[in-house]
């Protein structure tokens, strides 16, 4: 599931991080079961006894039986019984006693052995699983192309968008705060771009962003040919990098309290902030749209809208649908819900945020199946980031 | 039912005043109150269609009024730690997950819900952020250690679950206003 894509002479990547976790093939996690060899002409009975009084539940991917060719061709047949029962010693008074009854009349000898415990999501994670205990493979139905497949224009885009977030979130003097930016990709257009307004000093630097993100801000960054200028832009910011990470907002949720007073918001993290610009942007380019009836067609032509000489979209974008947001960190839990409600297309993010993070960390909302909407979350890496990682485990253990 | 405080009732009474004032602005029917001392220093209902953006919920309505009041009076965030700690909160519907997020960063004590939200609700439904897994003992805790550290907070629901459903129910049968195309064709109320 990666994308490498090579830049002279480091190298950038774009990784998915899928809704499941991923395990190495080799190394997916297992769970004991108890089984037997059996009678071939006792299978089909075994089997339907079986599947009423110990169905697999959890483990549907798994086979009952197991065929091995042992010498001379023969085949033999194992049957797995049941899941194993506490410790896994395989003392039979483990046994539910329907299975106890079943081993005594037909004289099996049992014995533990191990299964996949997750069904594979890869043709390499089911050849492995296969070694183990026999499993089947469902390949996955939706289309991948789209969300792996960046073409290298994109690429570049991607990586431009991003060294840019992380100028961002670089940039106030003495401190590392998130930075969000959120991006229209068919027109390369910065829709808003905030960050972390939790602390005052924050807040203070944030004043000049805010002011610019709505409609000067986009203009400056159309003007300046954002692209070709973010390697400059980085440059200034690699020497700040080595500033301490308490500041992060998603990176300690909790700990606001203990900022110094002025100006400051427990909840203002960079997301909100940038979901909060991008709305008023909406409200200041359509003002006259209003949800009156709910008859209403939804999407107006705006055709020939012009704004500071600039035209915009032709339609009206539903909240932030088709959009992507970059981050310099992981989101938490409620910035990643937030860009959920929002409808955000695509999520990158450079950090991994292992305190809190909610799209592969801790939690992992691409995968909750119940919500309304779902994202496609990539991890960033660009070459820059061994120096902010070196900055970011030596740091986050001194306190503010 | 009868297990409840007469307040805990009076208290969601007005958190579905709330939320019918948002049904009467097309606004999706959820309403909150946070209580302090027995009495009731915040209301907030949804404003997403009339802000556009779809993070206005009842919730983070009150807390920046909150939020914003008392940085007004001159509160450090310390002192507003203390105050939050001794909200309690009445909600129509289950905490989504980011309000859930963001009532565990602010550590409220308490919160009271009516219906559940099986598809985005924080607080058992879809994610348990409620609960809180740091195991410190109290005394172990440092002041400056508990306005720090992972906070969980008590929750109830199906307190006037039937009254919020049905609130919920009538604004989705008049069809919700900003939604992007209907779903489904719009029913008349049967």
């Amino acid at each position: 599931m990666k994308n490498t894509k090579s830049v002279s002479p480091q190298v950038c990547e774009i990784i998915h991080i899928p809704e499941k976790p991923s395990f190495l093939p080799h190394l997916q996690p297992t769970v004991n079961v108890l089984a037997s060899v059996i009678e071939p002409k006792d299978a089909n009975t075994l089997v339907r006894k079986l599947n009423q009084i110990a169905p697999l539940e959890n483990l549907q991917h798994v086979k009952r039986v197991r065929k091995k060719c042992i010498d001379g061709g023969k085949p033999q047949l194992s049957l797995l019984l049941c899941m194993t029962v506490g410790n896994d010693d395989g003392e039979d008074d483990c046994m539910p006693c329907e299975i106890l009854e079943l081993v005594k009349s037909y004289q099996l000898t049992t014995f533990i052995t191990r299964v996949c415990k997750y069904a594979a999501t890869s043709k390499e994670e089911w050849d492995e699983q296969c070694k183990l205990w026999p499993t089947s493979y469902h390949p996955p139905t939706y289309n991948i192309s789209g969300i792996t497949g960046f073409s290298e224009e994109e690429s570049q885009s991607v990586f431009g968008f991003m060294r840019h977030t992380i100028t961002l979130a670089t940039s106030s003097v003495g401190q590392v705060v998130n930075a969000a930016v959120i991006v229209d990709p068919s027109t390369k257009q910065v829709i808003a771009s905030a960050c972390d307004q939790v602390i005052s000093s924050a807040s203070l630097a944030n004043e000049v962003s805010k002011e610019g993100s709505c409609s000067n801000y986009i203009e400056n960054l159309k003007a300046s040919n954002l692209e070709n200028q973010q390697t400059s832009l980085l440059d200034g910011s690699i020497g700040e990098l080595k500033h301490i990470t308490n500041n992060v907002a998603c990176l300690h949720p909790w700990q606001w309290a203990l900022r110094s007073s002025g100006c400051w918001h427990p909840l203002r993290h960079a997301a909100i902030v940038a979901i909060e610009y991008s709305a008023a942007g909406d409200l200041q380019l359509f003002p006259d749209y209003k949800a009156r009836s709910p008859l209403k067609k939804q999407k107006i032509e705006e055709s020939g809208f012009q704004s500071n000489g600039h035209s915009y979209q032709s339609l009206r974008p539903y909240l932030c649908t088709g959009y992507d947001i970059y981050l310099a960190w992981e989101p938490c839990a409620m910035c990643a819900m937030a860009l959920v409600h929002q409808r955000v297309r695509r999520i990158f993010f450079s950090s991994p945020n292992s305190s809190a993070g909610a799209l592969g960390s801790v939690h992992r909302l691409q995968g909750e199946r119940s919500l309304n909407h779902h994202y496609a979350v990539f991890r960033v890496v660009l070459p820059e980031e061994v120096v902010r990682n070196k900055v970011v485990d030596g740091k986050t253990s001194g306190s503010g | 039912m009868a297990s409840y405080a007469k307040e805990t009732f009076e208290f969601m009474k007005l958190a579905l005043e709330q939320a019918n004032d948002a049904l009467a602005n097309l606004e999706v029917p959820v309403g909150c109150v946070f209580v302090e001392d027995g009495e009731v220093i915040a209301s907030g209902r949804n404003r997403t269609t009339e802000t556009r953006n779809a993070t206005r919920h009842a919730e983070m309505e009150a807390i920046d009024f909150l939020v914003q009041q008392w940085q007004k009076n001159g509160l450090s965030p310390l002192e507003v730690s203390e105050r939050f700690s001794k909200c309690i909160l009445y909600v129509t519907c289950e905490p989504c997950i980011m309000c859930a997020a963001a009532l565990s960063y602010l550590g409220i004590k308490e919160a009271y819900y009516g219906c559940a939200n099986d598809k985005f609700g924080g607080c058992g439904s879809v994610l348990s952020l409620h609960t809180s897994s740091s195991n410190l003992p109290t005394s172990y805790k440092h002041n400056s250690e508990l306005a720090s550290s992972k906070k969980g907070f008590k929750c109830t629901g199906g307190i006037m679950a039937s009254e919020a459903v049905s609130l919920l129910r009538s604004f989705y049968e008049q069809g919700n206003p900003n939604a992007p195309k209907p779903h489904r064709p719009l029913k008349q109320q049967v």
